[in-house]
Order: C-alpha cells, then structure tokens, then sequence
C-alpha cells in the first residue's frame, strides 16, 4: 500500500468516525467558516445522542441577554473525551466559540471551544485542548 | 435397471434446484462509501441538486430548505427515508423470514444504523389502500426476476432525496433492483414522483459483505435543540446559501437535463439551458393528483380501516368518520354526508356484529374441550353455530364541526331502536326522548339552530343534546374501557371545531383541521383563521407521541385523506407555516390579495394539496390566508 493510499484510508476513517452520528449536516446548519465568542452562564446541559446540547444565557451582539443552543457532539464521543454528564453544572460561567446558524435569529451554534472560568477546564475541537 | 437408477438421480437434482431464482442476501453489507463520499459524510452543498431531476416546484420546495428543520422536536430523530437510506451512512443488515413447514421466503428484512426495520413481503400480499398509512421507509413486496431481487415501494412519507432540501413527496414509488455478486450487493434505487421530479431519479449504490460489520445501537431523544420555535425555512428568493459553494448554477439547480452524460458536453460548450428560477416558473405548477375527491371520492362505498384498539377509521363519501365499538356500543366521531346515512348505518352493524360476535381466542381444538356444556363444541364452534348477540347500539356522536359532511348523519345515527338495550337498561327509559347523545361545541349548536339568513335550521334530532363551551370537555366516564376526551380549538377550520383523543387506543380524531389531500380549509365567515389553525396543528403534535423514530403510536384520523401520524402532521404543519410566512411577507411588501396569488405563493406544494376547481381551491385558501393575517 502505497502512503498516498494509506493517507485516504485514514482520512476515510476519520471522516467516517466523525460522521457515524452526524444524521444531520453541520455545515448545512452553521457557517463553517465564522465563529462567534459568548460570555455567559451554563442554564442547561443534554447529555444525548444524537447530539448533545449547552445551553447558556449569554448577550448577544447588540448586548441583549439570549438562550443559545450550543450543539455539541453525541455523549458517546464525548464520554471518550473525558467529559460526563456532571462535567459541566448549571451555574458555571464559560467562554465560548461557535460557529453560528444560518438563521440569524436562531441564537444557537456548534459549539468549537469552552472554557470555565472557575477552574480553567477546557475543551476544544484540536487534540490536547481538553485539560482540567 | 439403468431407467431405475437414472430416476432417483434425476430427483436429487431437481431437490436442490430453487424453485425461484433466489439469491440468499443475509448478512452485514457494509457500504464503502466509493460514490460521492463528499456529500455522504460531510453532507451536501447547499443549493446543490446537480444529478436531481427536479421540476419547478420541486426546485422552489428545495431552495425553501432551511437546514435547522433537523431540531425540530418531531424531525430529531427523523429515520433516514427509504429513498436516501441506501446512500446514508452505516452497514444495512439483511435478513431472510423462511416459512418452517412450506421453507418458502416469505420476506426479507432489512435494518440500517439509523432507520427503522424495514420488511420487503415476498409473500405476494397486495399493496395497502391509498388510506392506510405511509411511513419513512414506505411499504415493500419483492419479487425475484432472474437472480435480480425487485422491491417495489410505495406509502412513503414526504422527505428527503439528498440532505440539502432536495425532496420527493409522499406521491413517490421507488423501485429497487438487487443484485448480488459474489460478496458484493449493487442497489439500483429508481424513485418516480409526479410532484417534485420532472424524470425518475436513479441512483445505484454498491455494498460489501463485512462479517466483522455490527450495527451498533443508535439511541436518539427528542429535546430542546432550537430555541426558535418556527418552523425553519428560507422566503423565495432569500437564501442566502444558494450558490455559496462555487459550483456553477447551470449545473446545480438539476433538473432532468443534469442527469444525462451529455449535459457535460453541453456545460463546456455553453449550450446548457439557464438555470431554472422561480420567478421564470410560476406558471408551471404541477396540477394536484387528488382533485376530484382522491381518497374521498364519490363512489358511494364507505371502506373500513382498523386503527388500533377500539377505533375504527370509515372511510367514505365526501369525508372520514371514526368509530369507536366494544362492550358499552358505538361511539362515532362525525356522521358523514346525510345521503350516506343509510350506508353508514348498515356499514356500523355490520362491522358492530363481526366484533360482538368475535370469540374468545380459542385454545381448544376438537372433541372433548373442558367447560363446554356439550363437550363436543369450543367457544370458536359455539360462537359460530348460535346465533351472536346483537350489537350495542350508537350511544354517542361527536361532531368535530358544523360542515353539512360532519354532521348529516346525525339524525338517523342519534335515533335509536325502540328495544335498544344498553348494559342491561332497556332504553328509552320512561319519560326520556331516545336517542343517542350528540356531543359538539356550542358554536356548532347555535349554527344549526341559527344557521343563518335563507338558511334552514337543523331537524331537532339532528342537534347536539350536549353542547360544551370550554377548552376541553370529558366524557364522564369510561365508554369501551377508556376515557374519551374532546377538545375545543377556538379559531382553527372554524370557531365550534372539536378534536377527539381516545385516550387507551391513542387515537386522536381532528376533523377538518388536518386533510391530507387538500389546503387546510379555513372557513372565515365561520371563524376560522390561520393563525388558529396552525395553533391547532401544533396542538396535535404535543398531544400525539411516536411509537419510535417519529413514525406510529398516537395515530391521527384526519377530516379527509389518510391515516396519519406525528411525521405526517408535522410534514403538513411544516407546509401552512411556510405559506403562511410567505403571504405574511407578501402582504408586508403591500400587495393586494390578487398579486399575492398572481406571485404562488404555494406552488411547491400545489401538486400535493392544490385545486383549481370545486368547494377548496387554492385562491380561496390564500385568500382565507391573507385576510386572516395581521400587516406586521
């Protein structure tokens, strides 16, 4: 096997464990390519498949305080990250990136960074940004 | 002797000769993911429906998509759709039912990571009626041509074609053609739809057999994942995603013209045709396949559909009744036309007197069965040779609304027989006008008695004894073993619409509100809005839950059309909040009510639910639409 055929094996996987859980399409929902950053408060976390989901009270751009809806990954791939269901507690305050929805109105994204600002845990989309 | 040997030889050889040509097609076949690997991870572009032979509408319903309809509560955890599953992510595991005692192959099954299992009847069965219910993988029967299974496929919900918005509707047939070889499974999908595609889409997808494939568990709950609580879409002309990923518009709007080698040649040539736009294709919408009555047409049979439990779905003339039959007698949920009456009557008898005369499970064959008086009989042979009791008799009627195909049977099913006899009671009771009890809103009460001018009051044995004038109004108590509830919507078809929640058999009855071959009818003169009536479809869809992956469970007889279920309601509460928004931004922008149709507003969906002609056309419901809505 030659390595340009080992790198598209791999590659293949990777897409392919990514996307075992993604019924839906995460580009088609969120621009891919922008991110937003929010400042706010843990009100809800569900820990499920298909996707999970952080909800925090957070101002939006004109500064008006919003629910968002932070689609994050299904609890079995973030159970293999280290993160459980009583990881993150209502309460926490957390600094956040997302890529937002196409639906401006919509206040919600996929979640690509966190971080809490009581204990310095972290997670994020490149290896090593999950620490506690 | 050697004609003695050569004999049995012969025998041998003809034992293990199939006696179709089949193909054993058990196992794990896992896909390799070798066709449009981009688009099947990662998904599609958007706006990009190149290989789709889309017609106008079926474009216009396309660029509407607004990928966020994944998070609502009843699309969360949608399954796959039978036309997409084959291209969807995941092994299919495929396995045979054999007969024990003929060996026939009776059906195949096939499961896949995210959709529901799905049988393929070899078995020769008969497609259901158009008025039984469609699901996410629709119904299947196959059949061997050679050493190629074909399935055919049809009672599909409306979904998706590719993950963009590229759709078929629930008007679509889709034909498999199987075949093996050696480990590998090629899979030629061809779907037709007279509504959203001007060709037949074709599609083939190979698959490896992978004994060391398992399908995993796919858990899924419903939850809140948008906190926005419309339904997700994009206005015609304004989404802004259409065109975002540098693929040429010539080529990604499809259209039949895109799926022929040749369009290649003609793209490099510049000769392919321009690009479809909506505004160019107004004209071009596709005539609605159910105008002329469709499920409901004039034919002067009323059909019977078993739901679940005790209910019943009557199917007939000019609208749909529901009835309810067990020990205490008959409940029936609206009365038809009154020309039917006297078929409805009979039709309610008889299928009254097939149930009361229905045996207890036998559990004894032949001679001798214990507690039988004879001791040559069993309860089967017993319930046979006597003569069954009668049926009980219709103890209550609800009207769902005032329309004349709601309520036209109610005198002659509300009468009843002089020695009628209810739990033991000889009925009427002395000094009691006989008589069933009619159940309806108090709106519909005062139409009847005050229809009107020029109008003709109701007969008095027509009229509801028990009108109601709140949310929600209980049957007292028990009726055939459970609760029935009614419930008032207040501005929805009209101002007196009921709905009827048959609580055991989770049935849910909603007259007029839904219909599943025609716009909502939104009577204004009535009070009727259609704000209200979304109000209402959205009501079902908090009382109705799943059985599993937004299809069964609480089943839902509509006033016209086919039974449904929560992916239904939602499919046709999805289409009115679309136009509703469409007109609310038409009407916003200042039209009059003449240049809010002259724009269609609803030409996606007209081929589904539009008509030019007879008591519902398509002006009428946007007028109802635009008059109804406030200028925001």
């Amino acid at each position: 096997m030659t390595r340009k055929s080992l790198l598209l094996a791999f590659a293949g996987t990777l897409i392919f464990g990514a996307a075992a859980y993604a019924h839906h399409s995460l580009a088609a929902t969120y621009y891919p390519n922008k991110e937003v950053k929010l400042e706010g408060k843990i009100i809800d976390f569900l820990f499920r498949n298909p996707h999970s989901f952080l909800q925090i009270e957070a101002k939006d751009e004109k500064g008006v305080m919003q629910r968002w809806s932070l689609e994050w990954r299904a609890s079995g791939q973030l159970g293999q990250q280290g993160i459980k269901r009583d990881t993150l507690k209502v309460g926490d305050e957390v600094s956040v990136t997302i890529n937002p929805s196409r639906t401006a109105d919509d206040h919600r994204g996929a979640l690509k960074t966190l971080h809490r600002k009581s204990d310095g845990f972290g997670w994020g989309d490149n290896p090593g940004d999950t620490s506690e | 002797m050697r004609i003695h040997l050569a004999v049995p030889f012969l025998l041998c050889l003809t034992a293990f000769v199939p006696a179709h040509a089949q193909v054993d097609l058990s196992g794990v076949w896992a896909d390799r993911i070798t066709e449009d690997s981009y688009e099947r991870s990662g998904g599609p572009p958007l706006g990009d429906y190149q290989g789709i032979p889309l017609n106008d509408a079926g474009r216009m319903k396309a660029d509407s998509h607004d990928h966020s309809e994944w998070s609502l509560p009843e699309f969360q955890c949608r399954p796959h759709p039978g036309p997409y599953q084959w291209r969807a992510l995941g092994a299919v595991r495929i396995s045979q039912e054999i007969d024990p005692v003929s060996r026939e192959l009776t059906a195949f099954h096939f499961e896949y990571l995210r959709s529901m299992e799905r049988p393929v009847f070899m078995d020769g069965r008969p497609h259901p009626p158009e008025y039984a219910p469609h699901s996410w993988s629709g119904f299947s029967t196959g059949k061997w041509q050679g050493n190629m299974l074909v399935i055919t496929t049809t009672h599909l919900k409306g979904a998706y074609l590719r993950r963009n918005g590229a759709s078929f509707s629930d008007k679509a047939t889709m034909m498999e053609y199987i075949t093996r070889h050696g480990d590998y499974l090629l899979v030629t999908m061809i779907v037709t739809d007279p509504v959203w595609l001007e060709e037949p889409f074709i599609q083939t997808t190979n698959y490896q057999l992978d004994p060391h494939t398992q399908l995993s568990y796919y858990p899924c709950t419903v939850s809140e994942e948008n906190i926005s609580k419309a339904v997700p879409h994009f206005l015609p002309g304004q989404n802004p995603n259409l065109g975002a990923d540098e693929i040429p518009a010539v080529g990604a709007r499809g259209g039949a013209e895109s799926t022929y080698p040749e369009f290649r040649l003609k793209l490099n040539a510049g000769t392919a045709k321009e690009p479809h736009s909506v505004a160019a294709k107004v004209a071009a919408a596709p005539v609605n396949l159910n105008a002329g009555g469709g499920i409901n047409a004039g034919n002067g049979e009323i059909k019977v559909l078993p739901v679940q439990g005790n209910v019943y779905m009557l199917v007939g003339d000019g609208g749909n009744i529901a009835a309810s039959i067990g020990r205490d007698g008959i409940v029936l949920v609206d009365t038809g036309v009154e020309s039917m009456s006297a078929k409805l009557m009979a039709k309610v008898l008889e299928l009254a007197t097939a149930i009361s005369s229905s045996p207890a499970p036998n559990r004894c064959v032949g001679l001798h069965c214990p507690g039988t008086p004879f001791g040559w009989s069993s309860p089967s042979l017993n319930a046979i040779i006597s003569s069954p009791a009668p049926p009980k008799p219709v103890r209550f009627v609800i009207n769902t609304s005032v329309d004349p195909d709601h309520i036209g049977g109610n005198e002659r099913m509300a009468a009843l027989p002089a020695d009628a006899k209810i739990v033991g009671v000889t009925f009427p009771p002395v000094g009691i006008a006989p008589g069933a009890t009619v159940i309806a809103h108090e709106n519909v009460l005062t139409r009847m008695t005050e229809p009107g001018p020029g109008l003709k009051p109701a007969p008095s044995g027509a009229l509801p004894t028990d009108s109601y004038h709140t949310d929600n109004y209980k049957l007292s108590e028990f009726v055939n073993g459970e609760g029935i509830r009614v419930i008032h919507e207040p501005a929805a078809h009209t101002d007196g619409d009921s709905m009827v929640f048959f609580r055991f058999s989770d049935v849910l009855v909603t007259g007029d509100i839904v219909n599943t071959e025609s716009y909502p009818m939104i009577d204004v003169a009535k009070g009727g809005t259609i704000q209200g009536l979304l109000d209402a479809l959205n009501h079902i869809l908090d009382i109705a839950i799943p059985e599993f992956r937004s299809q069964g469970g609480t089943m839902i007889i509509p006033g016209h059309g086919r039974l449904c279920d929560i992916g239904d309601v939602a499919n046709y509460r999805n289409m009115v909040a679309i136009i509703r928004d469409r007109v609310q931004d038409l009407k916003n922008k200042g039209m009059t009510v003449e240049q809010v149709k002259a724009a269609k507003p609803t030409m996606d969906y007209d081929g589904l639910y539009g008509s030019d002609a007879g008591p519902w056309t398509t002006s009428m419901f946007i007028d109802a639409v635009y008059r109804t809505l406030g200028k925001k």
